[in-house]
């Protein structure tokens, strides 16, 4: 058995070697896309640009103007004469965020009363909003309260102390800095394998039997296990080999701290690489041509990457849609490998998701073997 | 060039579609159930974020706290915690995304020195959803703390002037409701039209060599721009039954609110599919095996047209080198456009750059693509 | 027949390398209008990329190729209008029916609407699929697939039809027909280059042109290559254990080649009346009791495998 599988295997890296741009596909584009995407997936909000509007044209007006200038979130790209022009420049997306502080803002301030501040955002992009609505509120909400503080001091009010207050004390925990680069570039690490992975799999059948070779080999003793074992192996290599390409890049380029320990991740990455493998197969198996391989590629692997959990939270789908997720091995090694690079969990904590794709990527692989057998008949 | 020649290869591609149904099937399906489970399944709108809390007091003050936690909408809260490990261990499993920690002293902090404070322990690896819950959890303790400071007030006698010296007023334009839903779902439909129409023509040529129909087909008088133009028409036509789909379903299902005009839209959608199709058509033409036209039509599409495009991380957030490689991906103007279409419902003259823009890349497209065939077999 | 009109294909000096190996090296050569030139040698000898270089696939190292008078190499566009060409692999559309690959290659080639029923007709009841213009082309046996591309290559009516091993793969019975078919475009005034690696169907050529190595090792009708490129007169041999007497035949006066031919032994002398008695003689002297002998003429095959195996430079053999 082990002798016709090593013949297998040889024949599929002889093909491989021969085939330069296979080598080059292989290689370049994972550690391209790793340093591109790594960079642009961010929901990080800097630099908004911000049309201002002071109608007040105080000292107290201007202060508040200056707080929002010198925040690393917003960025002044224009200042409007009037509300028309802060419209207008909203409108044309010239500016994301119009801030006008109305006539009359520094008396209500001094009277102690509140004073309103008007804000305008352009909502398309919603996520981007909220953050810097989140933002905004709270400088002029710490400007209000020194503000109020430095007024009551002055004044003796409020009965000549400050008020009692809870304040909120935020620990971020794994991230403390928010870098949102921390949670994708792992994340780009899993899809990557997935996408390569999972496509070079599944033309892995569908081309033999297109090109007449399946029946050749299908005429001497080797069995369907063997067959579909020799068949993946190498692409689990090749798998194994572009998850360390990348990780390195991850780790080295963008500095993502690597807090658990390597053996965790590759057995995680192993137990992945099997379900990937077993996909990949399956599409093999259910295809007649590289055609409809290529087209159920698509059609798999698309909800497969945006149901992960890459970037859009599981817990907020609806639960029809949760369940679909369930058989997704993307969503459990993303869990995995931004445990291991950022929490520095081990198996104690990750094995009900290490349980869940073992169960997944062999439960797989036997559905691809059946099929298989059964499609020679 | 020779019309006669450009219909015997529409009239074959198109029965070469019809005479494959599977194929068919698949191809008018998949924008449908794509357009379904990913317009569900995209949502950055943060709730019920699951919440545990350690409550070391236990006092009627660190209840109250904890009640108001429970009524948001935005936390759903989980059993409570006897210990910093237990705690520990729901966040580092991510059983928890947030854990709230009230200090013993935390009540007679309030009477004494008329301040407490109350710790949040969030798991920021989503960095993104750990900032939106952090302002979320910043707003309830704000409400609670007005709360003790009027109570406060009043119990020494005083009058409440204000809590809130600057009172932010936010008006949000275009997506009223910030429902996430509505920026992202129009992006679905660029991601399902790049990867539709990729799939369509990047094989056609690929398929020819690999059953020995191109060296036939060469050995014709065909011109290359012929061959192309009757190969890409009958999938162009496919593609746009395809995108009509797709953009029913975003504005009659997902309701999303639609303010542009029709004719804009499906002009910049013709476009757009014009530049995927030559895409496809070009790949299929550069590399002759199917595996390999395949894999780069894929990378081509798939993560740029997700990443790059605007479609849900901001572009102008990049840092500028990304930002130019965003450029040369065709669904950024395409996403720009349909998304002011969708929720703004800009006018032509306002998205005049992004469509000329798309125009350009279509005939810079068909321009490579009808010049990349060569007559030969060298 | 050739007749005396100017040459609808001249080659002349043509090169093709790729890479390091040379594919064809320096042949020269012309086909008459009406012509049949059938193109022999062993796999590998050049013979398809020969036809490429002429349908415009490939493009000459160096040398000069003319179709219909024009330079393959200057404007291939204006000589593809001008041919039909069949490929060794099978290559029509296996996923449309009879009629529309016609109709495809029809509306590719330019032929017109107008004269487009009558051509379809033709075609189809060339390839003896009349009541079957309906079928998918997957679906029919390979004579009945080889005749329909031979249909599909000459719907426009071309000058000069270049064939590519079209015969591979096909029963004995459709090969004869498909011969048929090819002499009756040769009467038409149809140019016919085509490739063959069978003997027996390169007795249906008018000439032959006998390639080797990327070298035109012999050129001439049938007749000429078997007669005059042995050099010779042949004898055929036979007799128990005739084996044995290679060695010994092989040192005998006058003969210039022995080969195993089957169970005989083909003998090539400068004199077969002369030489038989004295080689009879040396067979009964060599232990071969009942040792027989007699002088045959040549088939095409002798040519072949005296021509390749003394890698004689190319020789006219004709004029």
């Amino acid at each position: 058995m082990f002798q016709r599988i090593i013949q297998l295997l040889l024949k599929e890296f002889l093909q491989l070697r021969r085939d330069r741009s296979a080598r080059f596909r292989l290689l370049i584009p994972p550690i391209v896309q790793m340093l591109l995407f790594g960079y642009a997936a961010t929901f990080e909000v800097f630099n908004v640009a911000t049309v201002m509007l002071d109608q007040d044209h105080t000292q107290e007006s201007r202060a508040l103007v200056d707080s929002f200038v010198h925040s690393s979130r917003f960025e002044l790209v224009a200042v409007a004469d009037d509300r028309r022009q802060v419209q207008a420049a909203v409108e044309s997306s010239k500016a994301q965020l119009g801030i006008v502080v109305p006539p009359g803002f520094a008396e209500l301030l001094r009277k102690g009363q509140s004073a309103p501040l008007q804000v305008l955002v352009d909502g398309t992009n919603s996520n981007t909003a909220l953050i810097a609505l989140g933002y905004a509120g709270q400088i002029s909400g710490a400007f209000g309260q020194t503000y109020a503080q430095d007024l009551a001091q002055r004044t003796g009010r409020a009965l000549g102390r400050p008020l009692v207050s809870v304040k909120l004390e935020e620990r971020y925990w794994y991230n403390p800095n928010l870098n949102s680069r921390w949670f994708f570039v792992p994340g780009v690490i899993g899809t990557l394998t997935l996408i390569t992975i999972v496509n070079l799999t599944a033309f892995a059948i569908v081309r033999e039997r297109e090109v007449g070779t399946l029946e050749q080999i299908l005429v001497t003793p080797i069995r369907p296990v063997e067959f579909i074992i020799g068949k993946t192996l190498p692409f689990f290599f090749i798998g194994l080999l572009e998850v360390s390409i990348v990780t390195a890049v991850g780790m080295w380029w963008f500095r993502v701290p690597f807090e658990g320990n390597l053996l965790v991740l590759l057995f995680g990455t192993c137990l992945f690489l099997i379900s990937v493998l077993a996909i990949g197969l399956l599409i093999s198996t259910l295809c007649k041509t590289q055609q409809q391989a290529f087209a159920s590629n698509f059609f798999i692997l698309n909800p497969m990457f945006i149901l992960s959990g890459f970037s859009f939270p599981i817990a907020t789908m609806p639960q029809a849609l949760q369940w679909i997720t369930y058989v997704d091995p993307l969503r459990y090694f993303l869990i995995i490998i931004r445990a291991t690079y950022l929490k520095g969990v081990g198996i104690d904590i990750l094995w009900p998701q290490m349980a869940t794709l073992a169960a997944l990527g062999f439960g797989l692989f036997g559905v691809a073997i059946l099929r298989f057998s059964k499609s020679l008949d | 060039m020779k019309w006669r020649r450009i219909k015997a290869i529409v009239v074959k591609e198109s029965l070469q579609i019809v005479r494959d149904p599977r194929s068919l099937m698949i191809v008018l399906l998949i924008p449908l159930l794509q357009m379904f489970m990913l317009g569900y399944g995209v949502n950055l709108d943060v709730q019920h974020i699951p919440l545990c809390v350690h409550d070391r007091e236990g006092s009627q003050a660190s209840q109250g706290l904890l009640h108001q936690f429970a009524a948001s909408p935005y936390f759903s809260l989980q059993a409570p915690m006897g210990s910093d490990a237990e705690i520990r261990k729901s966040l580092d499993s991510g059983r928890c995304n947030l854990a709230i920690v009230i200090p013993a002293g935390f009540s007679k902090g309030l009477a004494d020195n008329g301040g407490g404070s109350v710790q949040a322990l969030l798991d920021a690896t989503d960095s993104n959803t750990a900032n939106i819950a952090a302002n979320y959890a910043r707003s309830v303790v704000a409400a609670y703390s007005a709360g003790v400071q009027m109570e406060f007030i009043r119990n020494r006698g005083g009058t409440v002037q204000t809590l809130t010296p600057v009172d932010m007023q936010a008006r949000v334009w275009f997506n009223e409701d910030l429902v996430s839903r509505n920026f992202i779902v129009p992006g679905i439909v660029a991601l399902v039209m790049a990867i539709v129409g990729a799939q369509l023509t990047s094989l056609t040529i690929a398929r020819e060599w690999e059953r020995g129909t191109m060296e036939l087909l060469i050995s014709t008088p065909v011109q290359p721009m012929e061959l192309m133009i009757g190969k890409l028409l009958p999938y162009f036509l496919v593609g746009m039954v395809d995108a009509s789909i797709c953009l029913a379903l975003a504005v009659f299902w997902f309701e999303v609110p639609f303010r542009g005009t029709l004719t804009a839209l499906f002009l910049t959608t013709g476009l757009f599919l014009t530049v995927v199709l030559c895409i496809g058509y070009y790949v299929s033409v550069a590399i002759r095996s199917q595996v390999g036209a395949s894999q780069v039509a894929l990378l081509l599409t798939m993560l740029p047209t997700t990443l790059l495009s605007g479609f849900t991380f901001p572009i102008d957030q990049m840092p500028p080198a990304v930002q130019a490689v965003t450029y040369i991906v065709s669904a950024r103007y395409y996403v720009t456009i349909i998304k002011a279409l969708f929720l703004k419902g800009s006018a032509w003259t306002a998205l005049l750059a992004p469509i000329l823009c798309l125009a350009l890349y279509a005939l810079v497209m068909v321009f490579f693509a009808s010049r990349a065939f060569r007559k030969t077999l060298d | 027949m050739a007749d005396s009109s100017p040459m609808q294909i001249v080659v002349d000096g043509l090169v093709k390398r790729f890479g390091a190996f040379t594919a064809l090296d320096g042949i020269s050569f012309g086909v008459a209008h009406g012509e049949i030139m059938g193109f022999l040698g062993p796999n590998g000898a050049g013979k398809s990329t020969l036809i490429r270089i002429l349908c415009g696939l490939l493009r000459p190292s160096a040398g000069r190729a003319l179709v219909a008078g024009i330079d393959v190499a200057g404007d291939p566009e204006a000589v593809r209008r001008r041919i039909g060409y069949m490929s060794q692999k099978f290559s029509l559309y296996g996923d449309l029916s009879v009629v529309e690959n016609l109709r495809f290659f029809g509306g590719i080639y330019g032929v017109s609407e107008a004269e487009m029923p009558e051509r379809l007709r033709f075609a189809v009841d060339m390839a003896g699929l009349t009541g079957r213009e309906d079928a998918l082309v997957a679906t029919l046996a390979g004579g009945w697939k080889q005749r329909l591309a031979l249909g599909a290559a000459i719907l426009h009516r071309p000058a000069i039809l270049f064939l590519d091993e079209p015969t591979s793969g096909v029963d004995p019975g459709s090969r004869r027909r498909f011969w048929n078919l090819i002499h009756a475009l040769s009467e038409e005034g149809v140019s016919i280059l085509v490739s063959t690696h069978y003997m027996d169907e390169a007795e249906y050529c008018h000439r032959i042109a006998l390639i080797n190595r990327g070298r035109l090792v012999a050129l001439g009708t049938p007749l000429e290559l078997k007669q005059h490129s042995l050099g010779g007169e042949l004898l055929a041999l036979e007799g128990e254990r005739i084996g044995e007497a290679i060695a010994p035949l092989a040192r005998a006066p006058g003969v210039r080649d022995v080969a195993m031919f089957g169970n005989a032994l083909h003998v090539l002398v400068d004199q077969a009346a002369l030489r038989l008695p004295a080689l009879l003689a040396l067979l009964a002297g060599s232990g071969i009791a009942d040792g027989r002998g007699r002088r045959i003429d040549p088939s095409l095959e002798d040519s072949f495998v005296h021509l390749v195996a003394a890698k004689l430079p190319p020789t006219e053999v004709a004029s």
